[in-house]
């Protein structure tokens, strides 16, 4: 752990219609951390995150960032404290191009009226060029995002949470449907993410895992099952145990 | 992206300018009073894009802003009439056969003409920003949005014509004075009330052209897209949508006043469901993600409503013919005219190899896009 506390889950539960799909959850993120969230499938990894977000309203428990209680708060509010979530199914603005994308995403001032007096500028925004040009995208800036290949929405939405700019962020599967190539990328680019910031990646591809994890923590069954480095979790016997059958953690 | 910004603001200058000229070739006074009507419509088709094309709200109630802003011009020019048959202190006649004795409190205020306008605006904003608080704080999307403002639309409708000792009931109000306003006297078969109402189309359009081209219109179109992912970027998805609802209602509302003047009376129909229904049939022929479609769209179909009911050759089979045309062009033109017209262009000048952000836009959106806006 770097430093301090910065997310807190204490005793998190969640419940659709009886289903545990998070089970007494407790979970603590240090600052500039990248913490990744493994474990099988229906383990609760992404309702984990839901829940942190906001998406999904924990029936007990506590969250916090900082000092501050999330429980309560809407889902703006979660995100202008300085939560970015990433979705598992890439979730972009399909009808807008690449540069209202990213101009969408930067947010430091979401108030209605203010927005509605700010008339657009393209030259206005080099910070967000600078952003396409990361990812890659910077000669599809007036591309409608629609028209994006599956890799490059992928990149687009990484692109977006950097624009967003949160202290937090809450990614699910990042690299689904990447090439080997853009995984590797996307392994480089998180490694140089964190410190400054914190982020929680949920992940299947143990190949990517090991490339940018420092701790791990396993969930399965809506339970944290172990918590650790990469080495003491691939020895970890209770894990083995999670994913008897799918030929151990490396194979899942 | 600033040249695509030029042409547009180009286009939308260049329609305005053939309205403002129009009355310099047409000297028909019955014909001006009809282009004027249809120049309304037009404007109430613009208030309809803004909510549905570029925020993707679907209100079924447009006509609710529309039929209110009229009412409001109405009351106001009810008061300024001459008496004939008014009873004591000039009350209204509809008032004096329905037995009231004294002139209602809330109309007092309309004896001031600033005052109508500003109600004219205000009123159907305060109600579409109420409507719109408990819709959209409760998350309630897509379909049911139509339903509840259809519904809405009805129960306004219906207490309108109910309380007839205070709006004239199915009759309306009529018998209007004609607008006096800053000098001019706006006779409805004249030029003037023709360049009054080109001129605030004129106005409305490019306000509205300005609300989508500012950050708040951009997360609007954010907001239709993927409306729960704006959530996420820490945007206030309500009161966004409130604020499109508010700013549509406001145009409606000046479209609503205008008619009064342009047909001299105001009608519940002027508020009817017919009306609210037509008004989304124009945006969908022009093609709704364009303003100036939406009112280019609105003057076409009305105005070809206008000549087939009235021409001795379509007579009977007027409503026939029109409802082909909408079923052509929803299975052939999804965006509208204006969306045809842009494919048009994009093909005529093409100037790179990217596809173009405005011709891109007119081409196939999702069509199931409602049921992605739905909260999760």
């Amino acid at each position: 752990m770097n430093g301090a506390k910065h997310l807190t889950l204490d005793n998190v539960t969640v419940s659709f219609n009886g289903f545990l799909a998070v089970d007494n959850l407790s979970l603590t993120v240090g600052e500039g951390e990248l913490r990744c969230l493994i474990g099988p499938n229906g383990a609760g990894k992404t309702t984990t995150l839901d829940v942190i977000c906001g998406k999904t309203r924990a029936e007990s428990g506590e969250i916090k960032l900082g000092p501050t209680l999330l429980n309560d708060l809407e889902e703006h509010e979660i995100a202008r404290i300085g939560i970015g979530r990433k979705f598992q199914v890439p979730s972009v603005f399909r009808q807008l191009t690449v540069r209202e994308n990213l101009s969408v995403a930067h947010s430091r001032r979401p108030g209605v009226i203010r927005n509605a007096l700010q008339i657009r500028r393209g030259e206005a925004s080099e910070g967000l060029d600078k952003l396409a040009e990361l990812v890659g995208l910077e000669n599809q800036l007036e591309t409608m995002a629609g028209h994006l290949s599956h890799g490059q929405t992928q990149w687009l939405e990484i692109a977006l949470l950097l624009a967003q700019d949160p202290k937090l962020i809450l990614m699910d599967e990042p690299t689904a449907g990447m090439t080997v190539q853009e995984t590797h990328k996307t392994a480089q680019l998180f490694n140089r993410l964190k410190g400054n910031r914190t982020l929680i990646v949920v992940e299947h591809d143990m190949g990517f895992v090991k490339e940018i994890a420092e701790m791990i923590s396993v969930m399965h069954q809506g339970k944290l099952l172990a918590e650790g480095t990469v080495e003491e979790i691939e020895r970890h016997p209770a894990v083995r145990e999670a994913y008897l059958g799918s030929g151990g953690i490396s194979h899942a | 992206m600033r040249n695509r910004d030029l042409i547009q603001y180009l286009t939308y200058g260049g329609v305005c300018l053939i309205i403002l000229l129009l009355p310099v070739f047409v000297q028909d006074a019955f014909l001006l009073n009809k282009s004027a009507r249809y120049l309304v419509l037009g404007i109430l088709a613009v208030s309809l894009s803004l909510s549905w094309g570029y925020t993707g709200i679907l209100n079924l109630g447009q006509a609710t802003a529309f039929g209110l802003g009229s009412y409001c011009m109405a009351m106001a020019l009810k008061l300024r009439t001459i008496p004939i048959h008014t009873g004591a202190e000039g009350l209204p006649d509809f008032m004096v056969w329905n037995n009231v004795e004294k002139l209602p409190w809330f109309w007092e205020p309309f004896y001031s003409m600033p005052f109508a306008i500003v109600a004219g605006i205000a009123v159907p904003v305060l109600i579409a920003a109420g409507l719109g608080w408990f819709m959209f704080r409760g998350r309630v999307t897509g379909v049911y949005v139509a339903i509840i403002t259809l519904a809405f639309l009805v129960v306004v409708n219906l207490l309108f014509i109910d309380q007839q000792r205070f709006t004239g009931g199915f009759n309306g109000i009529t018998d209007l004075a004609q607008l006096d306003l800053l000098g001019f006297t706006f006779d409805a078969y004249g030029a003037s009330s023709y360049y009054l109402i080109a001129i605030c189309l004129t106005f409305c359009l490019f306000f509205a052209l300005l609300v989508t081209k500012s950050k708040a219109g951009l997360i609007l179109q954010a907001i239709r897209d993927h409306e729960n992912r704006v959530r996420y970027f820490g945007y206030d998805v309500a009161r966004y949508k409130i604020f499109a609802v508010s700013v549509s209602a406001a145009i409606a509302g000046v479209a609503g006043m205008l008619y009064t003047i342009v047909m001299e009376f105001a009608s519940p129909t002027f508020m009817g469901v017919q009306l609210s229904l037509s008004v989304v049939i124009w945006c969908a022929v022009g093609g709704r993600q364009s303003l100036l479609g939406s009112m280019l769209g609105a003057i076409l179909v009305a105005g070809m409503q206008g000549a087939l009911s009235e021409s001795e050759t379509f007579l009977d089979t007027w409503t026939l013919v029109m409802g082909l045309v909408f079923v052509l062009v929803v299975l052939f033109l999804p965006k509208g005219l204006a969306g045809a017209a842009e494919t048009l262009m994009g093909r005529l000048f093409r100037t790179s190899g990217h596809p173009s952000k405005t011709a891109a836009t007119t081409q196939g959106e999702a069509p199931a896009r409602p049921a992605a806006s739905r909260p999760t």
